[in-house]
């Protein structure tokens, strides 16, 4: 090959690097890039679905049960955390309902033995992201902008970002939820996209 | 102390670099054209300048060679190696979300909570966050802060997260064995001490709340007199005022000035906007009322010989010689006895006069001293009558052997001038004084030789208290001492029980600083360290004794208090609902009459002591530190001086024409001889001084061990002072001793803050009006547009409702760096230590330039706070190759962390010099050589930490206005005016700094923004169709309004 003009130093140093990073790549795999950002497999983290302590059922609750987002997620219309359920919420109804079964076993020791419950972050933004629930789940614009989706979801926004959690047993990370993704959506719906929406 | 961090090693090397004798920040502007204001004496008298490479700075190149050694490279290279190859093969570790068991009814996970309490005698408001408090702001409905909060009220919180407060009470078991024991042990053991002890006496924080009951009720449970409870005040002026006001009306408690009826202030020492007897109250009337307003500015002569921030207020002023303000005082009541239309009785004014012929001598000898004649007392005695005026005498900082004597002089000339006839002196709502009777100092150093027991309770006698009074011999000597601290503290050395005490966010209790305005304490928080609260220590204790004091905790003493009030409210709602109401609130007031009575014959306590000749030393409270309470905390230490910017340091000032006739200069270290010891500090050369004052500031010099952030920084003035007591309320005298001055002929860099983001002479910075043109312009409703200024630039995408802006008035602002700290609270603003500020590396967002302006001898001084302009026009923005800084539509210039890259160009380009560079993660606060830890704790969530290499600024409270916002939104409207309030505006104790919308016509912003005393920074004359910088930013000022002048000045009449 005429053309192939790299001297024999070079060659060997850049088949050393290539070597090198086809090592990694082969024992991690597909993992290569997302290993340190991401705690899930993928890139940017959609799929995500760790094992919690309990096999909660959203399915079972918001699906069967009917009972709304924010009957048990309270704080998300007020305060900039969505907020998992503390155990009392759960000993409200759990206390008499279903007694009988591992789970609610497990959640009525903790609950007597004062402990809380480590659940897994599964939506975990890095931490120069502000990301508040209230302005979002109180948007009229979103309500406006996507009224049929809204009247097929108990007129709550909480699909826009988290998919149908009425199919999901326990939280699993539906969207990408990188700044991209983020813009795209406050591009559509005229809100601001200036820095310091969500980097301060 | 030695340090693992690598983040110290490289503070080294880069001092190494940067230590050269080019340095950008200290020495003065080559070309310097002398203009109207000077930032440094330097500037004016360039005899005295510090352009030398000091010696400090060569020992401390020395230290670095020495410190990194080879094996500490090694360790620190295999540790970085080790740290590489770990993070390639561990993936982010996974977070958790852990919820509450029981979630409290009013806690809502990311909404703040707030609760009333009373801190430094002030209401605040304390937010809390998932139970923890995160920042402390005035108490917007309490009268005696309205909305604004002191120093040290805001950085309690440094306090109560303080990493070096003790964990556990200890005892003092034989000579020095010190041991951690339970709470248990002390209550048996002290109740076996309480059992045995024939003298009880109890030293405790002044209070003028039901505590001071409590702890008679304790005393007398032992069989003891209810005089042995003393409460220790630092501050001179309430002692003294107390007392006098006790000897020659005989009522409890001391008038109180009100600034809203007064047109004439005339100070005599007086330090009211430093110290004074409630700082944020009174800067608050002073400036709402005095300032410029409505076409009127009211009057203030002051009469002092230290530069303080209250004579910086004044309109006129006149330097007199530490020791004379008796004597000025007592010509001024001569001149208002002379003049027919002085006010008082007959009996009243023989009284008087009797006191005059005693102190016949003082006057005479002062008179010669004074550098101006009689006209001016007779002219001031004319205004003082025809005014509604008030006399404002004597020090809170410092206390001169004539002090009490000086609050009669006080009375008198009050008296004379009818200030309490036209309600300027406020008899109905009187500051309440907190002391238990009479002479609690004194009485205190006689009874404790004879004490079994002292329970010293948050005071620190060993270290507030001059050595030569006896007061460690004194301590050494009691055989048992109980000492309750919430802050280790030197009194502990001599205690056998060591015990941790509350921290006031902690604590119950309650406070009555005014007569009839009753204020709560209550907790804010579940106690961090296993601590317990003074009065319920006792109470354990005496039980243990066998002698209960039948309440449960102090609680529900406090509450049985309440009850009383609660009958005498005679409110019809139960006591439940009034108590909890009043929680919610923080305060109840309830306010009496009383008449003036006559005044007392005081001339046979009238005999004043000559002031001394020669140097006459002044040691002082620090405004930030107190007497040393607030040295343990970082952000008080670093926050700067107002009036020398120096910070982490004590310094001594001097007379600038002093300093050159002793031969010294900026920064020369040198010895100070007192009448019992030798100190040895660096010179400050502060215009305004009086030639033959010596300025110390108090609060430094703590023993080693106490804390590590008061470890070594500074001297004790107090120790150089021999021991005399004030002839009546008998505190000891810290001012007005002769000193002698010899130069050691070393040098000691002070870490001076005002050089640092010189804006290298500018034009424009800073402007001045005069009260005619002001007032013309204010009666012609004169407007004018800023924002009106011809560019080429594409128009501004803007907001359709905001816009976001500040405005702050050079005519309030007294430059007490309020601002400063709360933004440090607020921004999580790390503070970085006395080496790293040598190098010009502090992190304030707000800084407060000081300028002098005029002679020498007598300067006028003039604040500015600083902080990022927000520019339309930004010149960072432009300049940044990454978009870390950009603009937004609602007028603010952002600052994103997480994209900045650190080339720092933007600092370069900012004309204004507010960009801050983080050199290090101050994540583990690396201070100086100290490190210490940051509690994560005490961190505002709502605000991102930031890491090394990544430039910051203040972001107008960004965090502040997103949840205004979000607020606003769910309610389907927009941000009202005053809805937001910003840090450094919250803290203003002045209401110097306006933050609003200015798309808002009405908003105060907006309507500031307009006057014709506004203007832009570096923005030159728009008036005159010169745009200066055109920068356009969105925080602009408001001149100064001078009284006297005829001519308006700015920088650039060069």
């Amino acid at each position: 090959m005429a053309s192939f003009s790299i001297s024999d130093r070079r060659f060997f140093r850049l088949f050393c690097i290539s070597l090198f990073f086809l090592t990694i790549t082969g024992c991690r795999g597909n993992q290569l890039w997302t290993n340190w950002w991401t705690p899930g497999d993928t890139v940017d983290n959609v799929g995500y679905h760790p094992d919690q302590p309990i096999e909660y059922s959203h399915k079972l609750h918001a699906g069967e049960k009917q009972i709304p987002c924010q009957y048990c997620h309270s704080s998300a219309r007020r305060s900039a955390h969505a907020g998992i359920p503390s155990l009392n919420t759960c000993m409200g109804c759990h206390t008499y309902v279903a007694t009988d079964k591992e789970p609610i076993k497990y959640i009525t020791e903790k609950y007597n033995s004062n402990e809380p419950v480590r659940w897994v972050k599964v939506h975990d933004m890095p931490d120069f992201v502000r990301f508040s629930h209230k302005p979002h789940v109180l948007s009229k614009t979103l309500q406006e902008n996507y009224a049929e989706e809204y009247a097929q979801h108990d007129n709550q926004s909480c699909f826009l970002c988290h998919g149908d959690m009425k199919e999901n047993t326990t939280a699993k990370q539906e969207k990408s939820m990188q700044m991209g993704w983020c813009i795209d959506c406050h591009v559509t719906n005229e809100a601001p996209i200036s820095c310091e929406t969500c980097h301060y | 102390m030695r340090s693992n961090d690598s983040d110290l090693r490289r503070l080294d090397s880069a001092s190494e670099a940067f230590l050269g004798g080019d340095q950008p920040f200290e020495s003065p502007a080559k070309e310097f054209v002398p203009g109207p204001y000077f930032m440094g004496v330097e500037e004016v008298m360039p005899e005295l300048g510090d352009d030398e490479d000091s010696d400090e700075a060569s020992v401390s190149k020395e230290k670095s060679k020495l410190s990194v050694d080879r094996r500490d490279f090694m360790r620190l290279f295999s540790a970085g190696a080790m740290l590489a190859s770990a993070s390639a093969c561990v993936r982010r570790p996974v977070e958790w979300a852990v919820p509450y068991v029981d979630q409290p009814m009013d806690q809502t996970i990311g909404v703040p909570v707030y609760y009333a309490t009373t801190v430094d005698g002030t209401g605040v408001m304390v937010k809390t966050r998932e139970g923890r408090p995160v920042f402390v702001e005035g108490s917007g409905s309490h009268p005696l802060s309205q909305g604004s909060a002191s120093q040290l009220a805001m950085s309690e919180l440094q306090a109560l997260y303080h990493p070096d407060r003790r964990k556990a009470p200890q005892i003092r078991y034989g000579t020095n064995r010190v041991s951690d024991v339970s709470w248990d042990d002390v209550y048996v053991r002290l109740g076996e001490r309480l059992g045995t002890a024939k003298k009880i006496g109890i030293l405790a924080k002044h209070t003028s709340g039901n505590s001071r009951k409590f702890y008679k009720k304790f005393l007398k449970e032992f069989g003891q007199s209810e005089d042995q409870l003393y409460l220790y005040d630092s501050n001179a002026l309430r002692v003294n005022a107390a007392a006098a006001h006790r000897l020659a009306f005989g009522i409890d408690g001391y008038a109180r000035t009100n600034f809203r009826l007064a047109e004439l202030l005339v100070g005599i020492g007086s330090d009211f906007l430093d110290v004074g007897t409630s700082k944020v109250f009174e800067s608050k009337n002073f400036s709402r009322n005095m300032s410029y307003k409505f076409q009127r500015k009211g009057e203030f002569v002051q009469f002092e010989s230290r530069t303080t921030m209250t004579g910086g207020k004044s309109t006129t002023r006149h330097p007199i010689s530490t020791g004379d303000e008796l004597a000025v005082t007592l010509l001024l009541v001569e001149a208002l006895l002379e003049n027919s239309a002085a006010k008082g009785t007959a009996a009243e004014k023989e009284n008087i006069r009797k006191v005059l012929s005693s102190a016949r001598t003082v006057m005479d000898e002062a008179r010669s001293r004074l550098g101006f004649g009689e006209t001016v007392f007779k002219e001031l005695a004319k205004n003082l009558l025809t005014k509604k005026s008030v006399v404002m005498v004597g020090e809170s900082s410092a206390n001169s052997a004539n002090g009490t004597l000086l609050q009669l002089a006080g009375i008198m000339a009050n008296l004379l001038a009818g200030s309490y006839e036209d309600k300027t002196l406020d008899l109905d709502r009187a500051w309440m004084v907190a002391s238990s009777g009479d002479n609690d100092m004194a009485r205190f150093l006689r009874d404790a030789k004879s004490m079994d027991l002292l329970i010293v309770v948050d005071v620190n006698p060993a270290f507030t208290l001059p050595a030569s009074t006896g007061i460690r011999e004194t301590l050494q000597n009691i055989p048992s001492i109980v000492s309750v601290q919430s802050m280790p503290c030197e009194t502990d050395e001599y205690a056998e029980f060591v015990l941790n005490g509350h921290n006031i966010l902690e604590k119950w209790g309650d406070e009555e600083p005014v007569a009839g305005v009753y204020s709560l304490v209550q907790p804010t928080v579940r106690p961090f360290t296993d601590s317990m609260q003074a009065e319920d220590i006792l109470m354990w204790a005496s039980a243990h004794a066998g002698k209960p004091l039948g309440y449960q905790d102090y609680r529900s003493y406090l509450m049985d208090q309440w009850k009383e009030l609660h009958t005498a409210s005679e409110l019809k709602v139960d006591f439940k609902t009034f108590f909890d109401a009043h929680l919610r609130k923080g305060w109840f007031s309830r306010i009496g009459q009383r008449d003036l009575p006559e005044l007392a014959d005081v001339s046979e306590k009238f005999n004043p002591a000559i002031p001394k000749k020669g140097l006459k030393f002044v040691a002082y409270l620090d405004p930030r530190l107190y007497d040393g309470v607030g040295a343990d905390r970082p952000v008080l230490q670093e926050c700067a001086d107002a009036m020398t910017t120096v910070c982490w340091d004590t310094w001594v000032g001097l007379a600038p024409q002093k300093c050159k006739d002793l031969g010294l200069k900026y920064n020369d270290l040198v010895a100070l001889k007192g009448p019992s010891g030798t100190i040895e500090v660096s010179v400050y050369p502060l215009p305004g001084l009086h030639a033959d004052t010596v300025v110390v500031p108090r609060g430094n010099g703590h023993a080693d061990g106490v804390s590590r952030v008061s470890t070594g920084v500074g001297v004790d003035p107090l120790t150089i002072l021999e021991a005399e007591y004030d002839s009546i309320s008998g505190i000891p005298v810290t001012s007005g001793q002769t000193v002698e001055i010899t130069a050691t002929g070393r040098r000691y860099r002070l870490a001076a803050q005002q050089k640092h983001n010189d804006m290298a002479n500018r034009k424009d910075i800073l402007k001045t009006v005069s009260l005619a043109t002001a007032s013309a312009n204010d009666l012609a409703k004169k407007e004018f547009d800023l924002d009106d200024v011809p560019d080429l630039y594409p128009k501004l995408k803007e907001h359709p409702h905001y816009r976001w802006g500040m405005s702050i008035d050079l005519e309030k602002c007294n430059g007490c760096g309020a601002c400063t700290v709360a933004c440090d609270l607020e921004n999580n603003v790390p503070q970085v230590g006395r080496e790293q500020i040598l190098l010009g590396r502090e992190m304030h967002w707000v800084r407060v330039d000081r300028y002098f302006s005029g002679s020498v001898e007598n300067p006028t001084v003039s604040f500015q706070p600083v902080s990022c302009q927000h520019c339309n026009h930004a010149p960072c923005e432009a300049v940044c190759p990454v978009y870390a800084t950009t603009h937004d539509e609602e007028g603010m210039n952002n600052q994103t962390y997480n994209r900045c890259v650190g080339t720092r160009y933007c600092a370069n380009a900012c004309p204004y010099k507010v960009r801050r560079f983080n050199w290090f993660t101050h994540k583990w606060n690396v201070m100086g050589d100290r490190p210490i830890d940051r509690n994560p704790r005490a961190l505002n969530p709502e605000v991102t930490v930031r890491t090394r290499g990544i430039m910051e600024k203040c972001t107008y409270c960004v965090q502040r206005i997103r949840d205004a916002k979000h607020n606003a939104a769910a309610k389907g409207r927009i941000v009202a005016d005053g809805e937001i309030s910003v840090a450094c505006e919250s803290a203003c104790d002045t209401d110097a700094i306006v933050f609003g919308n200015l798309k808002d016509k009405n908003s105060r912003v907006a309507v500031a923004r307009k006057n014709m005393r506004s203007y832009l920074m570096l923005g030159a004359d728009p008036h005159h169709k010169h745009y200066g910088l055109k920068t356009l930013p969105n925080t602009s000022y408001m001149a100064k309004v001078d009284l006297h002048g005829a001519k308006d000045k700015s920088h650039d009449e060069h």
